[in-house]
């Protein structure tokens, strides 16, 4: 069994209209037992800042601890909420200092400038790469099927609304076909004034 | 006969005797012999595995029972299989394995029991069947076929099921779960089933343990199949979508507790696991 599979999970980012989402889904199972539907995959990284984390359990919580650790000396230091451009390049640069030993995560970053309010979205593989896209990133064990879902759904320009929608049915349509992930989906929408946190009603087999 | 000719037999120039059955696929193993599936030779993909199907015997007769997801490498290829299956008017049969396997062998095994009873007048015990499939299966032993049936069926001696596998197995026993689910299913069946049961209560009990499995179970999971055979042959009820269960008992559980409390009802009433199950020693 593939490492990036044996604790399965999902998650995907979309942009919109002056507004990012990110949605995960909230399986932790070890192979084929699902042990809890209440795993957290995604984390606040400041205010209007959020990374998702799919992949290995142990390496999902190992590295948001580490990511805040170097985002509060960051924020100390410099005196003011990250970019996200720079916090994707933190990332990076976390995930290449274990090149040759990596963590088995694949993150994703969805967040607002907090300056000029800008929506940003990019994703990384494993060992640190950035790519940074105007539409959607996924990552997971059902990324064929959520790169589906997103490519037939997704359209520029969404409201806040719409954009949770598109990505409610992206999220659920894509993990019902997915045995390693589901028991539930999470959904943050993230605007200039309010994030909004949303639970969907899924599939929970 | 045009279904003769089909099946190739032999001309009718003697008596058929009992024990007349054309297995014309152990040639093929000549012909063909298996290429993939060895260590030098490994398959190009995963082959379906996962399932939970379950089947046990109650005075009512006999209860079989399976979910409808059909995965492949983690991914759901088909979340509306049919895994539990009528051979014939008082035969029925569960499939757990490989998918592909499973489904050509109960349609070999069905034309053999049909052949059967054209020639004899009369239909092959349940027993009988699972033999004569552990036949058949017999010259693919050690090879990567993967069958795992429950044959659940009335013949003269009453109910009955039979396990059989392609690595050899024939068991006859009460309670039978099969699959990568069974561990939950068992759980479930273990502390509830009683021979004593009504047809009701079993389908409940039916119903309760595969969707446990399908839960905890990531091979297991959308629907849930259940198929009741008695003296008179078998009955379907109507496949059911689990999706709307976890919920619906996340609200009953929420509810407080009266005297008697009613939970709420589809058209299948749910059991009440509150109290005790009363113990046996």
């Amino acid at each position: 069994m593939s490492i990036m599979s044996y604790n399965g999970g999902a998650v995907m980012a979309m942009r919109g209209k002056n507004c990012v989402a990110i949605a995960s889904d909230r399986r932790f199972g070890i192979q084929a037992q699902m042990v809890t539907t209440d795993f957290e995959k995604l984390f606040p990284m400041g205010e209007r800042l959020f990374i998702g984390l799919a992949g290995l359990a142990t390496d999902v919580q190992t590295v948001s601890q580490r990511l805040k650790f170097r985002l509060n000396l960051y924020e100390l230091k410099e005196g003011r909420q990250i970019k996200p451009k720079t916090f994707m390049s933190m990332v990076s640069n976390l995930l290449y200092e274990r090149r040759f030993g990596p963590y088995y995560i694949e993150p994703v970053i969805a967040g607002l400038d907090p300056k000029t309010f800008e929506p940003f979205i990019c994703s990384l593989d494993l060992i640190g790469c950035p790519m940074v896209t105007e539409d959607f990133v996924v990552s997971g064990t059902c990324s064929e099927q959520m790169y589906g879902m997103c490519e037939s759904l997704w359209e520029p320009d969404l409201e806040p609304e719409d954009l949770f929608e598109t990505i409610s049915q992206a999220m659920l349509n894509a993990l019902d076909r997915d045995a390693l992930s589901g028991m539930g989906v999470v959904v943050h929408v993230i605007e200039k004034d309010k994030i909004t946190k949303r639970s969907l009603k899924a599939r929970m087999d | 006969m045009a279904l003769e000719d089909v099946c190739k037999s032999r001309s009718r120039a003697k008596p058929a005797s009992l024990l007349d059955f054309d297995v014309p696929v152990a040639e093929c193993l000549q012909e063909n012999p298996p290429r993939s599936g060895t260590p030098q030779n490994p398959l190009p993909f995963e082959m379906s595995h996962g399932t939970t199907t379950l089947a046990f015997t109650f005075q009512g007769g006999v209860l079989a029972a399976g979910d409808t997801r059909s995965s492949c490498s983690g991914r759901v290829s088909c979340p509306d299989a049919e895994k539990v299956k009528p051979i014939h008017s008082h035969l029925v049969a569960t499939s757990s394995g490989t998918s592909a396997d499973c489904t050509l062998w109960k349609r070999i095994l069905a034309r053999e029991l049909r052949l059967y009873q054209l020639r004899h007048g009369r239909r092959v015990s349940t027993g009988g069947a699972a033999k004569l499939l552990w036949h058949m299966l017999l010259p693919f032993k050690g090879t990567k076929l993967c069958v795992a049936t429950t044959l659940c069926g009335w013949d003269e001696s009453g109910p009955a099921i039979f396990y059989v596998h392609s690595d050899g197995r024939r068991l006859r026993g009460t309670l039978f779960s099969v699959g990568s689910g069974s561990p939950y299913a068992y759980a479930v069946l273990d502390q509830a089933v009683e021979s004593g049961m009504t047809a009701e209560e079993a389908t409940r009990v039916a119903r309760e343990a595969v969707y446990r499995a399908t839960h905890r179970d990531a091979y297991s999971g959308n629907c849930v199949d259940i198929y009741l055979v008695t003296s008179t042959g078998w009955t379907r009820r109507e496949r059911e979508d689990l999706k709307e269960e976890y919920y619906r008992e996340r609200k009953n559980l929420a509810r407080p507790r009266s005297a008697h409390p009613k939970p709420a009802l589809n058209e299948t009433s749910m059991i009440e696991w509150s109290q005790p199950h009363p113990s046996k020693t």
